[in-house]
């Protein structure tokens, strides 16, 4: 076999060796060629060369109504010296590490308490879903209304039983904390629907010898649970820290990153930015600060993931 | 049970089909034309709804042409505006322009309409208030023709202050304070009031309260904070109406829409909004108080009162031809009809503020409008809120946040009028 794979890559024929070890030759690439070039000129045309065009205008002076120049990593600097870039950044990965975890949690949580079995199981499984069916527009005006500090019937209720309650239009903190839980709201039935997927798929048997070794809830919970849900919560993390750092309607709906900014969150730096201030080489800076800045958080994941996929595989 | 199979015969057939049907939609769009525009909800309203009913329809009966009206929020349509405008052609003809955005750049983009206007010109020009035709003209040429104004005035919920007992609206700026205070309260069909009820993300209060001491924050001829002690007096007052809680704990995130809201539902008795605004707050199918939301003037403080005339707070949108765009001769046909004598009047019987004069002196007009005498008046000393320069819109949000940060009270007005000084200074034109 090694002998054949060498007389091949001698003659040129074998060009490259795929994650499973199978060696693909000139002939299959070929013919494989017109299949993937559709996908390969999707992928061209809305990211890469969109993601050219906005390297080139992130090292420009360009605004409307005057030709681009180009200035080199000014913009960068630009965006890196600026306060309210820092404090977007600090708001948004609060943001992130709260809404994240938190929804782990609880979407953990949730998927085991249904995969015990729950009376009515179909209606509150609808009854879960039904945020992630609701609108983000429709979602921030009735948690708006909701925690209205004068009339909201969730202030009011507070107040009524002697609590403090979220003055999220003064208070910066009250501001981040609430845009998290309607974020949380929103997203919750995403992340439990992967996790209780993943619940189900573990096999019964391994609960039926864990009972029979008299295994705790406890520890069958620590030794076949959570390491056969370590794929699937790694997977929801990553989602979520993706969706999570780009976070734009939730904050702009609620509060527009203020009060004076200071609920503002990256999307909405790059946002004002871009089409507020029509500086869009700053703005467009500020999109490739964001992706390397996502990437460096979301690596660890990444790593994790693709060790998972190819241990798999093999 | 007939299957259905896809052979070769059928995809041909199909696709020969679908080829036919898309050549006949395409003919038919090409028998009628459609001239797309770009506005916000309101100019598409104000000429197409109310008691004036469709202004527009003559215009497309007569030119056989669709209006397609794309609608969007201020913001958003300057930035749709300047995109279009900005690429190699566009099929939009024409946008609406905001007089804070008509910069030089963004005039740039816009087709002059000087030689259209000699052409073809529009009725009785000169009628079209000058001054902010003026506004419009950049190094000599005409890039925009004036259509709406929004000059603000002060409502008031008459109901509402005569449950606390108040028979007349504010006279000075003092008074108004006082009688917000008096109407943070419950009212007797148990809503909870707050005396006054304004937007956070708009210059235009923060402004309006400088000015009536006497002050700006931007005056027309680029001078910052002329009058550093009017604008730390405006500001104090916002802050005392907020830490009396006359103004929303939810000042820093109330919007535009919120004030109409508040006011349409008797939550807030006094606002601050274009007087155009009045048919909207009376409507009875929106407003729990139709024919008792009033509107006058904003009030001066006592120590300018009789001494120097207000200026009120105007903002204005005129009507542009994109300078890519493929039908210019149709897109300045529609602007010239819609900028004429009846059309004008009729927009402001539907809710517009009118750009010209001659409608304000006209008797119909100013025996159905309760507002007309009071509006013109607004109108003849208003000034805009902060003149265009190429950085006006970060150096208004800087401003916001330090106005934020003031009422808020996380800063004294002379800190936060200090920051607005030193923080917009660079950013204005050398």
């Amino acid at each position: 076999m090694d002998a054949d794979r060498g007389e091949r890559q001698a003659r040129g024929s074998l060009i490259g060796e795929d994650d499973m070890g199978s060696t693909i030759t000139k002939r299959q690439f070929a013919a494989a060629l017109p299949w993937i070039t559709p996908a390969h000129g999707l992928l061209l045309t809305v990211i890469v060369i969109p993601a050219v065009y906005v390297i080139w205008l992130s090292v420009t002076n360009s605004t409307f109504g005057r030709a681009p120049s180009f200035v080199g990593l000014v913009n960068y600097v630009k965006v890196l010296n600026d306060t309210y870039f820092w404090r977007a950044l600090f708001n948004t990965i609060f943001i992130v590490a709260l809404v994240v975890h938190l929804e782990l949690l609880l979407g953990l949580g949730m998927a085991l308490l249904f995969a015990s079995g729950l009376p009515f199981r179909g209606v509150l499984l609808a009854a879960v879903l039904a945020p992630y069916a609701v609108s983000e527009v429709s979602a921030a005006v009735i948690w708006r209304y909701l925690f209205d500090p004068d009339v909201g019937p969730v202030s009011v209720a507070m107040k009524a039983i002697g609590l403090p309650i979220l003055e999220w239009s003064i208070e910066p903190s009250h501001g981040l904390a609430l845009i998290s839980l309607l974020s949380i709201w929103l997203h919750l039935p995403f992340t439990f629907l992967i996790l209780y997927a993943a619940r189900l798929s573990i096999p019964r048997e391994l609960y039926e010898a864990a009972l029979i070794d008299q295994a705790t809830p406890l520890q069958m919970f620590r030794k076949v649970t959570l390491p056969l849900l370590v794929p699937a919560l790694v997977v929801a993390a990553l989602f979520r820290y993706i969706f999570v750092f780009r976070m734009f309607s939730e904050v702009w709906l609620m509060t527009q990153g203020g009060p004076a900014r200071q609920t503002e969150v990256l999307a909405v730096y790059l946002y004002l930015e871009a089409f507020r201030f029509n500086a869009f080489g700053e703005a467009a800076a500020t999109g490739w600060i964001m992706l390397a800045i996502s990437l460096v958080l979301g690596a660890g994941y990444l790593f994790a993931l693709r060790k998972d996929m190819t241990s798999d595989a093999r | 049970m007939t299957t259905f199979k896809m052979n070769r015969r059928t995809a041909l057939g199909m696709g020969v089909g679908a080829a036919a049907l898309a050549t006949g939609i395409g003919r038919a769009r090409a028998q009628g034309k459609t001239l797309n525009v770009l506005a916000h909800r309101v100019h598409q309203a104000s000429l197409t709804q109310g008691p004036a009913g469709d202004l527009t329809k003559a215009w497309r009966d007569a030119n056989a042409t669709e209006v397609n009206w794309a609608t969007f929020d201020s913001n958003p349509l300057q930035d749709r505006l300047f995109r279009e405008a900005s690429l190699s052609s566009t099929d939009f003809g024409v946008g609406f322009l905001v007089n804070s955005r008509a910069t030089r750049d963004a005039a740039k983009l816009m087709a002059p309409l000087d030689d259209f206007q000699r052409a073809n010109p529009i009725e009785d020009f000169a009628d079209i208030a000058p001054g902010l035709v003026a506004a419009m003209r950049f190094d000599g040429k005409l890039v925009s023709v004036p259509f709406r104004h929004a000059t603000i005035g002060l409502f008031y919920n008459e109901a509402l202050l005569e449950e606390r007992g108040i028979k007349a609206p504010p006279q000075t700026l003092e008074e108004l304070v006082d009688q917000a205070k008096r109407l943070t309260f419950t009212s007797a069909a148990g809503t909870p009031v707050t005396g006054m009820v304004l937007a956070s993300d708009l210059s235009v209060f923060p402004v309006t309260f400088a000015r009536a001491f006497g002050g700006d924050f931007i005056s027309g001829d680029l001078k910052l904070v002329p009058d550093r002690g009017a604008l730390e007096k405006g500001l104090a007052t916002m802050q005392d109406l907020f830490k009396a809680g006359a103004l929303p704990r939810t000042f820093a995130t109330t919007t535009n829409d919120d004030q109409v809201t508040w006011i349409q539902q008797g939550r807030a008795a006094f606002t601050v909004l274009p007087f155009a605004r009045f048919a909207q707050l009376n409507n009875p199918q929106q407003s729990k108080f139709p024919g008792k939301i009033k509107a006058i003037e904003f009030p001066i403080s006592e120590a300018l009162r009789g001494k120097v005339p207000f200026a009120s707070v105007v903002e204005f949108w005129a009507m542009s031809i994109l300078g890519n765009a493929r039908d210019k001769d149709l897109a300045w046909n529609f602007i010239r009809t819609m900028s004429s004598k009846a059309v004008t009047t009729g927009a402001a019987r539907n809710g517009n503020g009118p750009v010209r004069v001659s409608t304000y002196q006209d008797p119909g007009f100013a025996a159905d409008q309760p507002l007309a005498a009071v509006e013109s008046k607004a109108l003849a000393g208003a000034r805009v809120p902060l003149p265009a320069f190429p950085e006006a819109a970060r150096a208004q949000t800087i401003f916001l946040e330090e106005v934020q940060l003031a009422v808020l009270g996380r800063k004294n007005p002379s800190e936060a009028v200090g920051a607005i000084i030193e923080r917009v200074k660079p950013l204005l034109p050398a």
